[in-house]
């Protein structure tokens, strides 16, 4: 990532909030042409009220955020969420942005290879993004280069796979790894014909 | 446990029954099931006219109420608790969770069997257990106290390698800085040869 792109270091430190941060409300029309315009970014449309939703290219991602932030004046990234679309061997990396000119949520949609999972990160631009990424890379096993600190967020004793991948079975695991106690009584066989023994290992994810 | 039963003192029982009418309970409060105890304790049901009240340190504490869930993180922090504990101690199982996973049955990050891990005294069944369940519960505990029954806490000391191996399969050795082994010769148990 090259450094000219983060706002905080170009701009001048006696201005904190970026100049596009401040100004009259936009609707939602009027802010998928000032996207379109100031990030190149044209297929975000109209979703709901105040909400906007959009798809960007992995390798453009850092640029659109940087972008948001200091020429569309999104300040605050509010959350980095992540789906795992095992069918088409994807990640998807939803980064959400807020606006506090406009009320206003910016869904930016990324889809990345599920086998080499990698990204880049955004914690030169948003710092607390740091948090999210250490909980997608711990959740997901997704890497975020650059991203200095993934180490272990939540789950500070575990030594298995990413848990939330879709192919991460969490009623095998628990019924290897704790002492499970199956509960399969009699009258089960005759109220709902078997309903716990006939539900197979996985199936859904858990 | 039958000489127990049938040879104690005069001294014992009087000893019983002091304890089982001041029983100091630390309430572990991991899940929803705390949302009972308020009015357990307060006015309504007031379990203080039995003797119990809440303590707010395991050493002073007779009775370690988990309540709810215990993810591999918690756990720990249990045993840790539990082995700072005075004996006698009781271990109370609160609610579905602590005896095979209740809700969490197929959670990756919640055990499933409080009493691989802890000798557990009693279980109050039911997601969640009322306050007059939890009131039987202690009643009944108040009584297996007055016969001597309740001696579950001292196959932590003879069972300790068991309850140790589950503890490390979780989350691989601790430091408790209890002496466990040196325990178990003061309170002359032997160990059970598994």
């Amino acid at each position: 990532m090259s450094n000219t792109l983060n706002p905080r270091e170009t701009a001048d430190p006696r201005q904190k909030r970026p100049a596009a941060a401040a100004g009259p409300a936009r609707t939602e029309e009027e802010l998928t042409r000032a996207i379109a315009a100031e990030t190149g970014a044209a297929d975000f449309t109209y979703k709901s009220p105040r909400r906007v939703e959009g798809s960007i290219p992995e390798q453009d991602l850092h640029s659109f955020a940087a972008a948001m932030y200091s020429r569309v004046g999104f300040e605050h990234l509010s959350a980095i969420s992540c789906v795992d679309w095992i069918n088409d061997g994807e990640f998807e990396l939803v980064y959400h942005f807020w606006s506090y000119r406009d009320n206003c949520l910016v869904s930016a949609h990324t889809r990345i290879d599920r086998a080499a999972a990698t990204m880049a990160t955004i914690t030169d631009l948003w710092q607390p993004a740091s948090f999210f990424e250490r909980d997608i890379h711990e959740m997901f096993g997704v890497v975020f280069a650059g991203n200095t600190d993934l180490e272990k967020y939540i789950l500070t004793d575990w030594d298995g796979p990413p848990p939330m991948r879709k192919d991460f079975v969490t009623r095998k695991f628990a019924h290897e790894h704790f002492h499970y106690k199956d509960y399969e009584p009699d009258w089960d066989e005759l109220v709902q014909g078997g309903y716990h023994s006939n539900r197979g290992e996985g199936g859904t994810n858990g | 446990m039958e000489k127990r039963l049938t040879q104690r003192s005069a001294w014992d029982k009087v000893l019983t029954n002091l304890q089982k009418r001041s029983l100091w309970m630390l309430h572990y409060c991991t899940g929803c099931g705390a949302v009972e105890l308020p009015p357990t304790m307060t006015a309504r049901f007031d379990m203080e006219r039995f003797g119990i009240m809440p303590m707010v340190t395991p050493r002073q504490a007779d009775i370690l109420l988990i309540t709810g869930y215990l993810s591999v993180k918690t756990l720990k922090r249990v045993v840790l608790i539990y082995e700072q504990m005075q004996a006698p101690k009781y271990v109370v199982g609160f609610g579905s969770c602590t005896i095979n996973g209740g809700m969490y049955w197929n959670s990756y990050a919640t055990m499933k069997s409080l009493d691989q891990y802890l000798p557990v005294e009693m279980y109050l069944a039911g997601c969640m257990p009322r306050p007059e369940a939890i009131i039987s519960g202690f009643t009944g505990l108040i009584e297996r106290i007055d016969r001597g029954e309740a001696n579950t806490w001292e196959d932590y000391y003879k069972n300790y390698e068991f309850y140790r191996k589950n503890q490390e399969h979780l989350f691989g050795s601790i430091e408790t800085n209890v002496d466990v082994v040196g325990d178990r010769q003061y309170y002359k148990f032997t160990e059970v040869q598994q």
